[in-house]
């Protein structure tokens, strides 16, 4: 009788014993990898409808990030500026220029700019910028060298187990009170011995639980 | 076995994708493949709302409406003015000149006056620096600003004058006095002498009045 199987199936308990295995890890290797917000949030830099430059503005000016958004010491969210708040300067500083033909176009109708959001936390995740500023948290700890940016892209990946990774020990995450625009800040810092600082490390208590942001 | 051509479309796919790597940039909104929640029934702050007209989500307040606790109804604290409607040369009495109030007033002058007005006072920051067309502001040691009283740098703070706007969007009624009562002091350490200098103060500087 002519052999049923013809010979090279004798290789497949071979290559499943090597090959199962080794797919199954790829797998897994190429979901921990192409999967996370490290692949698909960080890097989002979306177009906005003014070409406005943090670099410009914040870094060879050093504007202070609170000119502008000004709420982020006292609300949730760092407000994006109404149109008033560029026109405080533009008014008068390049009051010709195309590039901010819209901006003046808007200040003249009432109709808001229509900003991309670039830093999408999703709605399930509540978030509120008052406690960080207060902790110390730097601004550059989560949005990175804005001050270096042209286009402001997102340079963490906001992800859950990235907040946990500082709650779970914000001691090195922290600098002085005022400091905490300031960018380019990277010097040592040890809270409990700062004099000013009014709560030590030990009372500082970043909540680990679930409803500690959901909710 | 698979064709060779169907072999090469999937090594060229996979050696596509995984050329991407983490952190490239990228102007597409992130690709979420569970999206629970991501998106939830409700509008955040400064998000658009196409169930209005004007595709706010933040409504404005209704003309001729002041909301509760936002009426400015203190002369003296909100405009600067006492009960005669003339510029008052004091704080509110709701505001307690202390070291931290002065502190802040530095914080938020260097905050929002030093791109313009420069950290000294003396009306050469970056922006009149570079040059673009903003006109240097007067220095605050000049002679009639000295004779100014605060309600004026209060009043000028909330409502601008000349070619400076007014800030009364962007900075709360305390801390506009608190950045008065700061232009005060820088004001003050142009012409101050020893005889300004509290006496502890002047002791541990080692500084002696002349006799």
């Amino acid at each position: 009788m002519a052999a049923f199987f013809p010979r090279w199936t004798n290789q497949i308990p071979l290559a499943l014993a090597f090959g199962f295995p080794l797919s199954v890890v790829a797998i897994i290797c190429a979901v921990w990898y192409w999967a996370s917000p490290r692949y698909t949030d960080a890097g989002y830099r979306p177009e906005q409808p003014v070409e406005f430059s943090h670099r410009l503005h914040a870094g060879e000016m050093g504007m202070d990030c609170r000119y502008c958004h000004n709420t982020v010491e006292r609300a949730a969210v760092a407000a994006i500026p109404p149109t008033k708040t560029c026109m405080n300067c533009h008014k008068l500083i390049k009051p010709e220029s195309e590039r901010l033909a819209p901006v003046r176009e808007s200040f003249e109708t009432g109709e808001p700019i229509r900003w991309n959001r670039v830093h999408l936390l999703p709605d399930l995740a509540a978030f509120d910028h008052a406690p960080h500023v207060a902790a110390g948290v730097g601004c550059n700890k989560c949005h990175g060298r804005i001050d270096q940016m042209d286009v402001v892209e997102q340079k963490e990946p906001l992800s859950m187990s990235w907040c946990l990774d500082c709650h779970r020990d914000p001691g090195p995450q922290l600098r002085p009170r005022d400091q905490v625009t300031n960018l380019a800040y990277n010097e040592h810092y040890d809270p409990d011995s700062d004099p000013k600082r009014k709560r030590k490390l030990d009372e500082l208590v970043p909540p680990l639980h679930c409803s500690g942001c959901h909710r | 076995m698979p064709q060779p051509s169907t072999l090469r479309f999937v090594l060229g796919a996979l050696v596509a994708i995984t050329a991407a790597c983490q952190g490239d940039r990228s102007a597409e909104p992130p690709v979420h493949l569970i999206r629970n929640m991501d998106h939830q029934q409700r509008f955040d702050a400064q998000e658009a709302n196409p169930f209005f007209a004007d595709g706010r989500g933040m409504r404005l307040p209704v003309d001729g409406t002041v909301a509760v606790g936002q009426l400015r109804d203190d002369g003296h604290l909100h405009r600067g003015r006492g009960l005669d409607g003339k510029l008052a040369d004091a704080l509110p009495s709701q505001i307690k000149l202390s070291r931290t109030f002065l502190k802040r007033g530095q914080e938020r002058y260097g905050i929002y006056c030093t791109p313009c007005h420069d950290s000294a006072g003396t009306g050469e920051g970056i922006i009149v620096q570079r040059g673009a067309g903003m006109p240097r502001p007067p220095a605050f040691t000049d002679a009639r600003l000295l004779s100014e009283p605060l309600g004026h740098f209060y009043d000028v703070v909330t409502n601008g004058v000349r070619n400076m706007p007014g800030y009364a969007d962007q900075i709360p009624v305390e801390d506009r006095w608190a950045i008065v009562a700061y232009v005060r002091t820088l004001q003050r350490r142009e012409y101050a002498t020893l005889d300004h200098v509290p006496k502890r103060a002047a002791k541990q500087l080692g500084w002696t009045p002349p006799k």
